[in-house]
């Protein structure tokens, strides 16, 4: 008995420490078909360090938030008027006739945000750069640069951390064909999200490399003031801009090594929240404000 | 709408008596005596938070738990592209490889990360230039926070901090926040920023979160006073910009910049019922 447990004490304390040697391979692992050993765990690679920026949302935007954007509503809501007749499989009347698609439109209509709660504060969920490059349409290999360039600024890559779903940065492909131009199929440009820890990383590099140094740029240009508020851009809650080439080269990671890229690129920036309905992209430009991102009226 | 009425009835004299004459079952005058009792008193504080400056530290089982995951994204990661991103031989590339060796053997140990065969000029180089760079890191405690000063807006850097006065209530002196009246016909969130500035002056650049109150509080009403009236506290969200608050020494006797731990110690048990919750635990 004694004996069992000074055994067992070192044991739990050697499994205190960060690292120690690594266990006994009995069995030799499987391989894929790259012949490299699969972990008998499925590993996920988390977040690597403290989120500067994310600290300040979870700390003082997402109250401050709450506070700006609560409204406050006595009871339950009424459930939404059903416009449209639907198609009830128990009423005698319809048993085999045809479920026929109503007319009209079909653009769904801008409903009021989901009743306020702490849970629901706008957020930044990801962040999704692209950028379409023409002459790749006669030479796809003209893509291997703004690749590297994303990888380096996103820092993201292909199945990278060995992560499955880490997709990295995605080749677009052409939909369809236009006229001389285009062909279905061919590459066109690239696509990268940024989710999580990088996100806001790439929120504050945005913000304290880029946007100060770039010339001519006041802010993000607000809509018109007498823009629909029942658009599809109005009520997603995403907002979106563009930055020039000039500006690739004032990212860090791209300013350090600025002569080996072929060029420079511009891009397209999507900062996608979680608002949705009535006001979504006000709420989501107040929370672009929050991290410092300027907005400019036309 | 009752002070309108109220207003009314103190003009119209003759008219409120004839009233009364006539109408025998109810006084009027005494029902709005009775109503302006039952209205409770407002009043507005302002919660004055100067948000964390610097990052947290992170905490043993933090720093233990990023240092596991970048271990496994090290061990995992794609080859890297050097031919891409650096030209042969230049000392951009030799510190990168001089840099990413040492990140390889303190992540992976020392198999790995170890440089095979002679060391090139450029690596001897780069490694002199690491040597000689300066450690130019700001220091992570200031002066205020081993002076123990809580006046000073530096101290605590990692924490949300908040304003608070002292000042006498009744006869006592007691921990609050900045807290003022409200005026006959004044918005509560114009009220709020009146009284901020009363209190602790305009030498500080403040705002005011939003114009709904986050919070109330209901002070139980002292002994000397009527218990039929009643205060109400509302509470407002505001951040400090820059400036210091200057305070008038006749209603003031002190003030403090407070993490939420230390305004527990201070504040009144019933106070600190209301307003715990809106205060930052970090």
């Amino acid at each position: 008995m004694s004996a069992a447990t000074a055994a067992k004490a070192p044991r739990a304390l050697s499994s205190m420490r960060g690292w120690r040697s690594p266990p006994r391979i009995r069995q030799p692992l499987r391989k894929d078909e790259e012949r490299l050993p699969i972990p008998h765990v499925d590993l996920v690679v988390g977040q690597t360090h403290h989120s500067r920026v994310g600290d300040h949302y979870h700390n003082t935007l997402a109250d401050d938030l709450l506070y700006m954007t609560y409204t406050h509503e006595l009871g339950e809501r009424k459930p939404p008027r059903q416009i449209r007749l639907r198609f009830d499989p128990d009423d005698p009347y319809v048993v085999h006739r045809k479920n026929l698609p109503v007319g009209g439109d079909h653009r769904q209509l801008a409903q009021l945000p989901p009743a306020m709660t702490p849970d629901n504060v706008v957020r930044l969920e990801r962040i999704v750069l692209h950028s379409m490059q023409k002459e790749a349409v006669n030479n796809r290999s003209s893509l291997l640069g703004v690749i590297e360039a994303f990888r380096a600024i996103s820092g993201k890559n292909d199945a990278g951390g060995g992560r499955a779903k880490g997709s990295g940065v995605q080749i677009v492909h052409a939909k369809k064909n236009v006229g001389g131009w285009a062909r279905a199929g061919i590459p066109t440009g690239v696509v990268v999200d940024i989710e999580g820890a990088p996100m806001y990383d790439f929120v504050s590099t945005l913000v304290e490399f880029v946007l100060p140094r770039l010339r001519e740029f006041n802010g993000i240009t607000l809509p018109a003031p007498s823009a629909s508020t029942q658009s599809p851009s109005s009520i997603a809650g995403v907002v979106s801009f563009g930055l020039p080439p000039d500006a690739m080269a004032l990212f860090p990671q791209i300013e350090v090594n600025m002569d080996m890229y072929p060029k420079m690129y511009g891009m397209h920036v999507q900062f996608i929240t979680n608002a949705v309905g009535l006001g979504a992209q006000k709420r989501a430009q107040a929370l672009l404000s929050g991290f410092q991102i300027p907005f400019a009226r036309k | 709408m009752f002070a309108q009425a109220r207003l009314a009835a103190s003009r119209q004299p003759t008219k409120a008596c004839l009233r009364r004459f006539l109408a025998t079952e109810v006084d009027a005058s005494v029902a709005s005596t009775s109503a302006s009792q039952t209205r409770p008193v407002l009043n507005t504080a302002v919660i004055l938070n100067r948000s964390p400056i610097i990052t947290r530290t992170p905490s043993p089982f933090e720093r233990a738990y990023y240092k596991y995951q970048a271990n496994i994204h090290r061990a995992l990661q794609n080859p890297f592209p050097n031919e891409f991103y650096f030209k042969q031989g230049s000392p951009l590339e030799a510190r990168f490889n001089v840099e990413e060796q040492r990140r390889e053997r303190a992540a992976l140990g020392t198999p790995f990360g170890m440089q095979e065969g002679e060391k090139s000029e450029a690596v001897l180089q780069a490694e002199q230039t690491i040597r000689d760079e300066e450690d130019l890191r700001m220091p992570r405690q200031h002066e205020a926070d081993t002076k123990n000063d809580f006046k000073d807006l530096n101290r605590r850097g990692q924490r949300n901090l908040y304003l608070a006065l002292l000042q006498k209530e009744g006869d006592k002196h007691v921990w609050r926040f900045p807290q003022g009246p409200v005026n006959q016909g004044e918005l509560l969130h114009h009220a709020a920023e009146r009284d901020l500035e009363t209190q602790c002056g305009d030498g500080m650049d403040t705002w005011i979160v939003s114009r709904k109150p986050v919070g109330v509080y209901h002070p139980p009403s002292p002994p000397a006073t009527d218990p039929a009236k009643k205060n109400v506290v509302f509470f407002y969200k505001a951040h400090i910009m820059a400036g210091q608050v200057q305070h008038d020494p006749k209603t003031t006797l002190d003030f403090a910049w407070l993490t939420k731990g230390e305004l527990s110690e201070r504040v009144e048990p019933t106070y600190w019922e209301s307003v715990k919750d809106m205060l930052s635990d970090f």
